[in-house]
């Protein structure tokens, strides 16, 4: 938005720029320029057009909100939380099975650390109605559950040498949901 | 109605909302800034696609239909259509069935 632009509106993006990425807020304030150019041709001062636009543009506080509702990172969280039950299990029942639990007692104390963090992660990125916040939770989550499954598999196949059908099972589902984490990354690079 | 207001051609945000005001005759009057949202859930949903270009040395985001919106918007003006036809039949004959038989007089 140009410098002869009324503070209201500026005010108002400013608003939404401390919550949504950029080109979001570019997007918005393309719309909002062109808002108040249509009162401005209706024969308003430009503060008063400012007034009207914002008004019309509606509460910032909604607009923030329909966007958190969109917001991939949070979708994905929703998505990887209700699939990390299942994909747990499956690893709860291989290693359990084969006894086969990978590195010492710190690696697996700090394995456990990684998963709870990573599921604290995604479980803001699922709830926190800031957008910033849920997409960077999101991100940091998945990227997270990627190297874990990653290190399970990697541990579990290659270092103790394990490969039953319940570990097959178990690294299938790991490597599906690693796949997953790369289409929300992805989804979220073109969303933002 | 915003995969229709795109039928006609690519349009940004702020004449997607025009073109509904104008379609509905002003009687659907939504707050702009809810347009924006409702955008990206179509764009994530694979119904429209959107598109960077620059206009007067401002960046604008331009959205058009997805042959799968393009099928939405088809699917969805037919399912409309049997929903209102069935609505307004029921009406209708629920009317005709009370003129033709009214209610027994207390007295």
């Amino acid at each position: 938005m140009p410098e002869s632009e009324p503070r209201l509106i500026r005010g108002y993006l400013e608003v939404l720029a401390a919550q949504l990425p950029g080109p979001i807020v570019e997007e918005l304030a393309d719309g909002l320029t062109e808002t108040h150019r249509s009162y401005l041709s209706r024969g308003l001062s430009a503060d008063a057009a400012a007034e009207a636009a914002v008004a019309e543009f509606g509460p910032a506080e909604e607009i923030l909100a329909g966007f958190a509702r969109v917001n991939p990172a949070r979708r994905a969280a929703r998505r990887l939380l209700g699939f990390g039950p299942v994909v747990g299990g499956c690893w709860a029942a291989a290693l359990a099975t084969s006894r086969a639990w990978p590195g010492s007692l710190p690696t697996r104390v700090g394995l456990g650390l990684a998963l709870v963090s990573c599921i604290g992660l995604l479980a803001v990125a699922a709830l926190d109605r800031r957008y910033r916040v849920a997409f960077y939770s999101g991100v940091a989550g998945c990227v997270g559950f990627a190297a874990l499954d990653a290190s399970l598999i990697v541990g579990v196949l290659v270092v103790a040498g394990v490969a039953s059908w319940v570990t097959a099972v178990a690294m299938a589902f790991s490597s599906a949901r690693i796949a997953l984490c790369a289409r929300a990354a992805a989804a979220a690079q073109q969303n933002t | 109605m915003l995969l229709a207001t795109l039928e006609g051609g690519p349009r940004h945000g702020y004449a997607v909302i025009e073109a509904l005001r104008q379609s509905t005759g002003g009687r659907l009057d939504l707050p702009t800034g809810t347009i924006y949202p409702a955008l990206r859930r179509l764009e994530q949903a694979g119904l429209i696609t959107g598109s960077w270009s620059v206009v007067a040395g401002r960046r604008r985001r331009e959205y058009r239909l997805t042959p799968a919106g393009d099928r939405a918007l088809s699917g969805r003006r037919a399912d409309w259509r049997d929903f209102s036809a069935i609505v307004t039949s029921a009406l209708e004959n629920t009317g005709l069935e009370n003129a033709a038989c009214p209610s027994p007089n207390p007295a």
